[in-house]
């Protein structure tokens, strides 16, 4: 393959694998939203604090892969923390309550992480199972990238089966059209609700145990992911699953072959993107609710 | 005494604090007051629109921003410009901002109007920063020109003075709450709020509800501007931080500390959140910890802010509807 | 090929006023004070974690910078500097300014990364602890601010760390503010004469954050290759957006171009991540740098991961580092006290040597601290006559002149390349022989003289009309 092929080729991987990262994060604050009604502006926040405990249970136990089955798990449970004791008191208070609490913990995990870890960048060593190249049509390309794809193609696919072949998918499901009708059927809505924001904050955690190794842990770590995955789930539409994938994967490609092609314009692209969509449907590409 | 007596005390009492506020406190306390009131503005101008439509908006920066750089592009590249139309400028281009969007914002309502201002604020902050040779990007433009207030012939006061500054501000801004506050008392306000609780019934009385939207939406984008001017004249500079997503969520919050229901809300939310930021300042790194557990609390225990706290207290001895409907609007 | 419709034709030829100073009037042989090793206080009890900071009648400098935030590190390494620098001070009785004897108080300004917080920190410092000092600070938009407050107000401003050039421009120059650190346009000329001189690479990728500063340091670099090695090739030019996610999709293009050096002004963490993606991508390009020289994210990149890289810092000198036993002493000052007795967050490797950016924050306020001894006064003006010209000799040996018209440092620079540990002692002379095991560091450098890389004059300023590079 001669190397301008190959080099279109990689820059389509790297789209994917960006893009993918991106799913992770904003599928869990579209489950959340889809479900419960609320934009949670302290997502992007849980997804630091599990780079953090992944830091942290790397250095414990020396193995990557407790850190990636324990640090989601670690974060899902602060996140229940917060549905249980912070976010479900001020259900019926509305939105706006519901967002600047979210951006009250948001700042309270990133004060929290300062304190217990510092300032400084702390590392994540690619497990050696997963570090070099693999060759791919005569072009190399590092086995990680390949294995976050793998991963977060992984999680979809459990989601979907959790969501369409269980029970818990189908009350879930049905809680999001018309929670009242679900709670009348005798079903135990806040904890379902908790479940859901374990879930979704889950998913927050792998994808940041998917970029500690990529990137270099510290502070402002989930600045540019939560707000690309923001703007993910706004353009795919609020609460749609499969409107968040294919965007992601957009923004993904888009960051990528910006890069190559309009390098100069590459952080704007996004942004048009979802203001282009926006005008035209403004419940974003696949969404129906406001 | 009456209760017409005791406002005209009332006002006379404030404009005399006001009117002796530098000679009280010194300089580095009538800057703090100048910020304070910036935000006030910036607050309240945001809160027209939150409060009296229900339209939440995270992208408001954009309006401050638009004022901020009109003013400042304004004076930099047109010799000899006058004070008070740089500062029309301001208020020109953010309304002007606002008159492009209008026709795509006023279909929409709740959550998709918030995105809606987050992709576009986002955008501008992201322009301002590519569009270098204009904006300045990161450094923004600073050291602009400020003219004198003058009356040809008459009086010329060099508002770069800190303390000259202060009394231009405070009557810019006052001037500015004033307007506002006659806007939302005429019938033509008092509409705005059936739009915001029951849009359908203003639509069978026969009001067009997106052109009403739509001009609550321009007027609360001027103001905004102005904010953004007087901000940018304060500082004599303006940068890309004007627009970024912390700058469209400090009306938020200081709304929400203060109560969003109420006219008075932002304002008092401006002045506690001055006064927190003063004292995070100065006694601990901990800002985020700090500003963090403050939204929190507020939100777990005093949801409705400030005002929404006080009117709770007077309504144990005078019953109303008020917080109710304060209630309502924050939904 | 596609890319190469995207390489800027090379810019203007941007030399803004001063000609080649053909006559080289002044030199950096002699120095009008140095910092003495042997006149320093007893260091044993200095703490940063419990720093002992004297309040009342001092000489007080506040440190404007992040300490919350994201950049919260940034402030804590001014900190220790700076603080290490009062307390020596403060130890050795203090320094007699209008006839007394005062200490030096250094006081946290936190600007929070925002222009309107540092501008109202500014004014808190200047109007109400009525600080004598501005010393600044990460971000030239933030030192702007600095530098117009202590005009406005009248005291002096010290620039340590930010780097572009416009700061002490026609439009922007101030007479309180002093830029005692290097600037863009020295760093880009410095590292292309580096290269000029050793012709061994000739193709060049610019990769740099798109802001300012990031198209100052590009600019610097192509105007030096223009100028020293004009046989040099750029075969891409790049900017990305700060703390970027993912560095991938740049580095492919990076390779795809040929490049065989990069060229970045990024900092870190943005440097960091640039480097460890392109090392786990199995690119093995050398970096040309300012601040790729942070120890931890080095050990974590590993030593084939670090090799040959190329940095030019402040600090650097001839080979071997440590020549006189004053300076010595010096280090292991520093140095034990590192490995005794303070706690986190002053116990990684990063403060392991006290010295590259650290070393030369903390010389630089020595400097102002003997400025301040000389004028004998906390006035501002009397700081000005006596720092306008003035020469410094830091505790490497190295001699920086502050130019008098528009006060900016002449100093030599050092360029040094990153090589394994077994052969760092060419550089680190004394046991253990090496900077650090787990990863690359400095080996031998390479001189880049004053009169090579004398800072930016900008002819505009009425104040350099007709002065040659040395400002004479």
């Amino acid at each position: 393959m001669d190397p301008k092929t190959a080099m279109y080729i990689a820059q389509g991987i790297h789209g994917l694998a960006y893009g993918m990262i991106l799913f992770l994060v904003a599928s869990g604050l579209n489950i959340i939203f889809g479900m419960m009604g609320i934009l949670n502006l302290a997502h992007a926040a849980f997804f630091m604090l599990s780079a953090y405990f992944c830091f942290q249970f790397v250095s414990l136990t020396g193995s990557f892969w407790a850190a990636l089955l324990l640090a989601p798990v670690a974060t899902a449970f602060f996140g229940i923390l917060v549905e249980r004791f912070l976010l479900r008191q001020v259900r019926g208070l509305g939105h706006m309550a519901e967002l600047i609490l979210t951006v009250g913990v948001s700042l309270v995990i990133l004060a929290a992480v300062k304190i217990f870890w510092g300032t400084e960048s702390l590392p994540v060593k690619i497990p050696p199972l997963l570090t070099g190249l693999v060759s791919i049509a005569g072009m190399d390309y590092p086995v990680y990238r390949l294995f976050v794809i793998g991963m977060a193609l992984t999680v979809l696919a459990i989601m979907s089966l959790l969501l369409y072949k269980t029970r818990l998918g189908k009350i879930v499901r049905a809680a999001v059209s018309d929670a009242g009708m679900v709670s009348a059927l005798g079903i135990n809505i806040p904890l379902v609700f908790m479940l859901v924001f374990g879930i979704g904050i889950w998913l927050a955690g792998i994808a940041g145990v998917a970029v500690a190794p990529i990137l270099t842990v510290f502070p402002g770590l989930s600045d540019q992911v939560g707000m690309d995955a923001f703007v993910v789930v706004v353009t795919g539409g609020l609460g749609s699953l499969s409107g968040a994938f294919i965007v992601a994967i957009i923004f993904g490609l888009l960051s990528s072959y910006g890069v190559q092609f309009f390098s100069q314009l590459a952080p704007v692209l996004m942004f048009l993107f979802m203001a282009i969509v926006l005008a035209i449907k403004p419940t974003g590409l696949f969404g129906e609710r406001e | 005494m009456t209760n017409k007596v005791s406002k005209w005390v009332f006002w006379l009492v404030l404009v005399v604090i006001l009117a002796a506020y530098p000679k009280l406190f010194g300089l580095y306390y009538t800057n703090l007051f100048v910020t304070f009131a910036i935000f006030a503005l910036f607050s309240v101008s945001f809160n027209l629109l939150l409060g009296y439509t229900g339209l939440l908006s995270f992208g408001h920066a954009m309006f401050f921003g638009a004022g901020g750089y009109g003013t400042a592009l304004a004076l930099k590249h047109i010799e000899g410009l006058a004070l008070l139309p740089a500062v029309l400028i301001g208020l020109l281009s953010a309304a002007a901002l606002a008159l492009i969007l209008c026709p795509l914002v006023v279909r929409v309502s709740g959550t998709a109007f918030s995105m809606l201002h987050l992709a576009f604020g986002e955008l501008m902050h992201v322009l301002a920063l590519k569009l270098r040779n204009i904006t300045g990007g990161e450094d923004g433009i600073g050291g602009f020109p400020i003219p004198p207030v003058s009356i040809p012939g008459i009086v010329s006061i060099d508002i770069r003075q800190p303390e000259n500054f202060y009394y231009f501000a405070v009557v810019c801004l006052g001037i500015s709450l004033l307007i506002i506050w006659f806007f939302t008392k005429t019938p033509f306000g008092q509409i705005q709020i059936g739009v915001r609780d029951n849009a359908k019934r203003i639509d069978y009385l026969g009001f067009k509800v997106p052109q009403t939207k739509a001009v609550v939406y321009v007027v609360s984008a001027a103001f905004a501007g102005v904010a953004g001017s007087m901000y940018a004249l304060f500082q004599n500079l303006i940068s890309s931080a004007a627009l970024n997503v912390l700058t469209s969520f400090a009306p938020i919050t200081i709304t929400m500390i203060g109560g969003v229901g109420s006219f008075f809300g932002p304002i008092v939310g401006s002045g506690i959140f001055q006064v927190i930021e003063e004292l995070t300042s100065r006694y601990t790194e901990q800002v985020e910890l700090v500003i963090g557990l403050i939204l929190i609390l507020v939100i777990m225990f005093a949801p409705m802010g400030f005002m929404g706290a006080i009117s709770l207290l007077k309504q144990t001895w005078f019953p109303s509807r008020t917080a109710r409907v304060a209630l309502k609007g924050a939904s | 090929m596609f890319w190469k419709v995207f390489i800027p034709v090379v810019a203007f030829a941007v030399i803004l006023g001063w000609g080649l100073p053909l006559a080289v009037a002044a030199d950096l042989t002699k120095a009008n004070a140095s910092f003495e090793v042997n006149k320093m206080g007893d260091m044993s009890d200095f703490d940063p974690n419990k720093p002992v900071i004297p309040t009342g009648d001092t000489i007080k400098i506040a440190l404007v910078a992040s300490f919350s935030g994201p950049a919260a590190l940034v402030g804590q390494i001014y900190y220790i500097s700076v603080l290490w620098a009062a307390h020596d001070i403060n130890k050795r009785g203090g320094i007699l300014v209008d006839g007394k004897k005062k200490l030096v108080e250094v006081i946290k300004a936190d600007h929070m990364g925002k222009p309107d917080q540092c501008k109202k920190i500014c004014e808190r410092m200047v109007l109400q602890d009525k600080v004598h000092v501005l010393w600044g600070t990460d971000g030239s938009h933030l030192m702007k601010i600095i530098n117009e407050t202590a005009n406005k107000y009248k005291v002096i401003a010290h620039n340590t760390a930010s780097l572009t050039d416009d700061l002490q421009d026609a439009t922007n120059f101030s007479r309180y503010a002093f830029m005692s650190s290097f600037s863009t346009d020295q760093i880009g000329r410095g590292l292309a004469n580096y290269y000029g001189q050793r012709k061994k690479e000739k193709k060049f990728y610019i990769l740099c954050q798109d802001y300012m500063f990031g198209h100052a340091m590009a600019a610097g670099f192509k105007k030096g290759l223009k100028e020293f090695y004009p046989e040099a090739e750029i075969v891409g030019e790049d900017y990305h957006k700060l703390f970027l996610t993912d560095f991938a999709p740049y580095l492919t293009k990076i390779k795809a171009a040929g490049a065989e050096v990069v060229y970045t002004g990024d900092w870190i963490p943005d440097a960091a991540n640039l480097l460890k993606q392109s090392r786990q991508m199995g690119i093995t390009l050398p970096f040309a740098h300012i601040f790729l020289d942070e120890p931890n994210f080095l050990h974590e990149v590993g030593v084939d991961g670090t090799k040959g890289l190329v940095q030019l810092s402040q600090m650097y000198t001839d080979n071997p580092y440590f020549k006189t036993p004053e300076q010595i002493k010096y280090y292991k000052m520093w140095n034990d006290l590192w490995k005794t007795k303070w706690q986190a967050p002053f116990n990684t490797k990063l403060f392991e040597h006290g010295g590259g950016n650290i070393g030369s924050y903390n010389q630089q306020t020595y400097w102002l601290l003997s400025v301040i001894e000389r004028a004998a006064s906390t006035d501002p003006e009397k700081i000005i006559k006596v720092w306008e010209g003035d020469t410094y000799r830091f505790v490497n040996g190295k001699t920086l002149k502050m130019r008098p018209c528009d006060h900016k440092a002449i100093q030599d620079l050092y360029v040094a390349e990153f090589v394994v540990p077994d052969e760092q002692k060419v550089d680190f002379n004394i046991p253990p022989h090496h900077w650090f095991t787990g990863c690359s560091y400095a080996g031998p450098s390479a001189k880049i003289p004053a009169d090579k890389v004398l800072p930016l004059m900008d002819e505009k300023l009425d104040r350099c009309k007709g002065k040659n590079g040395w400002g004479e």
